[in-house]
């Protein structure tokens, strides 16, 4: 029989040998001993959202979908203790519960928490930091069968390894996170021009918790969108016109359902380049590609961060990500775009499309040599090694 | 009393090529294919489209929505669910409404600076079985 796994946009499939769900601890412990005693790799597949193999094997690929939910709650701390599988959308509904929330959340909800904490996925804010930084404490399967814990307080260094990790370390079994009391939300959705929107770009940055901006190649329309906590950032945007706008609990309110599906190349680069590279970007999308491009660009900002593999590493980010439907043709369009990012200094996204490897890497991350210490401490004999990420690596 | 409305549900263009060059300021002389429903019934438009091409299999799937009794004018440039229409190829184009409905095409073209419109006729299109 076989078994093919795909990606959500369909442009990773593999077949493994075997497709594991454990539902418990010892279970994991048990399937890592096993694939330890039979030498085999072990990959570890959360919501399949990312568009690059991190979660390729011929082995045993891992899925985390029983390992769901609240297992734990500090109330003093606002700590919650969430299983690796527990999504986005699902970790919004166990906090609220409690009263809690996360501090941010990217477009899409579909994500687990560990996948997205792994590949360093962020959602927007100026001052917010991407979604790995809610991760104080975890429980993981190191690649010798041991199930160990760390927290920030006792293992600074190693919590800045395991923040951003793309499942080299080990399996996560347990996720601590650092929530914070929910207050109600206010999104805000407004048409304009991109002239406009340029023009005004450092202010609804600096003024809204929360600004995405969306330009449409097809027509230089923009559509700008603010989330703020209710009494706090721009009331109105005058230059705009307004489109949508709700009011609840930030779960429900900043993702946005999307069913069509894509496939995205996004770059984090320095916070002042930004405006510069996004309007390198688009001379050349409307030079070369809109014939065949119409999905928008989207432009977004994130805080800086001490992680090893942090894409905002140390840096105020603007992200910029290209798009296009997944049933056309989007590598040209992808490796034209992709020297533009590098020239403004760009990391890549890790669970989106790259055509970066190890040499390129040692560039952009200066605590890239720290990370391959701790992961060669953390699994020496390569269980949770792929081909892929032995190219990232370079090992 | 009843009042009465116009259209057909099935309708179908066969001259479609959106141009690929453009000039002046955007989004208004944006070169582009606008397409204008007209829903003159009490109830919501749902209208199904197809794109046809010269060399490549129909993509089907794109949903408008008309609100009753109102007209809705969107550019088919910006469709890109479930894909974007390439700009530059010709195609044709079938629009079926689960109610009676009016149906124009219009393309610009500002390729040149010395603007052109021109405005496309869209047959109603019984079908066969």
């Amino acid at each position: 029989m076989s078994n093919e796994w795909t990606n959500w946009s369909g442009s990773v499939r593999f077949s493994p040998e075997e497709i594991a769900a454990p539902a418990s601890e010892r279970g994991v412990v048990e399937l890592v001993q096993q694939a330890i005693a039979q030498r085999k790799g072990i990959r570890i597949v959360g919501a399949g959202h990312s568009s690059v193999p991190l979660v390729q094997t011929n082995h045993v690929l891992v899925s985390q979908h029983k390992l769901k939910g609240a297992v734990g709650h500090d109330p003093a701390s606002h700590r919650v203790n969430m299983l690796p599988g527990t999504s986005i959308s699902e970790a919004g509904e166990e906090l609220i519960k409690l009263k809690l929330s996360m501090h941010n959340t990217g477009d899409v909800d579909m994500q687990y928490l560990a996948g997205a904490f792994g590949t360093g996925t962020h959602g927007s804010g100026r001052t917010l930091q991407n979604l790995s930084s809610m991760l104080v404490g975890c429980k993981l399967v190191d690649g010798t069968g041991e199930l160990r814990s760390f927290s920030l307080e006792e293992h600074p260094d190693i919590m800045r390894a395991a923040k951003v990790s793309l499942g080299a370390l080990g399996f996560f079994t347990e996720l601590t996170i650092q929530a914070e009391p929910a207050v109600l939300y206010a999104r805000k959705e407004y048409c304009s021009h991109i002239d406009v929107s340029l023009e005004h770009l450092e202010e609804l940055i600096d003024s809204n918790r929360m600004f995405d901006m969306y330009w449409y190649p097809r027509s230089d329309r923009t559509k700008l969108r603010t989330c703020n906590q209710l009494g706090e950032g721009m009331d109105d945007i005058p230059f705009a016109e307004k489109a949508e706008q709700s009011k609840g609990w930030l779960y429900e309110i900043l993702p946005q359902f999307r069913d069509l599906k894509y496939e995205e190349m996004e770059y984090i680069i320095p916070l002042e380049a930004g405006p510069e590279c996004f309007r390198e970007i688009r001379k050349r999308i409307k030079e070369k590609h809109r014939q065949y491009v119409g999905w928008r660009v989207l432009y977004r900002t994130i805080a800086a961060d001490d992680v090893y593999l942090s894409p905002f590493y140390n840096q105020e980010s603007v992200t910029i990500a290209v798009l296009q439907n997944n049933e056309l043709e989007y590598k040209k369009y992808f490796d034209d775009i992709e020297p533009i990012f590098r020239a403004y200094g760009g990391r890549p996204h890790w669970g989106k499309k790259h055509s970066l490897a190890a040499r390129d890497f040692q560039e952009l991350y200066p605590e890239w040599e720290k990370f391959l210490k701790i992961r060669q401490q953390f699994d020496p004999e390569g269980i949770f090694l792929n081909d892929y990420l032995k190219k990232i690596f370079g090992l | 009393m009843k009042s009465k409305t116009y259209g057909k549900k099935s309708w179908a263009f066969a001259g479609g090529c959106i141009p690929v060059d453009s000039t002046g300021k955007e989004p208004d002389y944006v070169s582009q294919e606008v397409l204008s429903i007209l829903n003159t019934t009490p109830e919501e438009a749902l209208v199904q489209l197809t794109f046809f091409y010269t060399d490549k299999e129909p993509v089907g799937g794109y949903e408008i929505k008309v609100a009753p009794q109102r007209i809705r004018m969107f550019s088919i440039n910006d469709l890109i669910d479930p894909q974007a229409v390439p700009l530059g190829v010709p195609y044709g184009g079938v629009l079926e409404s689960n109610v009676p409905v009016v149906v124009q095409l219009t393309r610009q073209h500002t390729g040149q600076s010395a603007l052109a419109l021109m405005g496309i006729t869209v047959y109603q299109a019984d079908g066969n079985s």
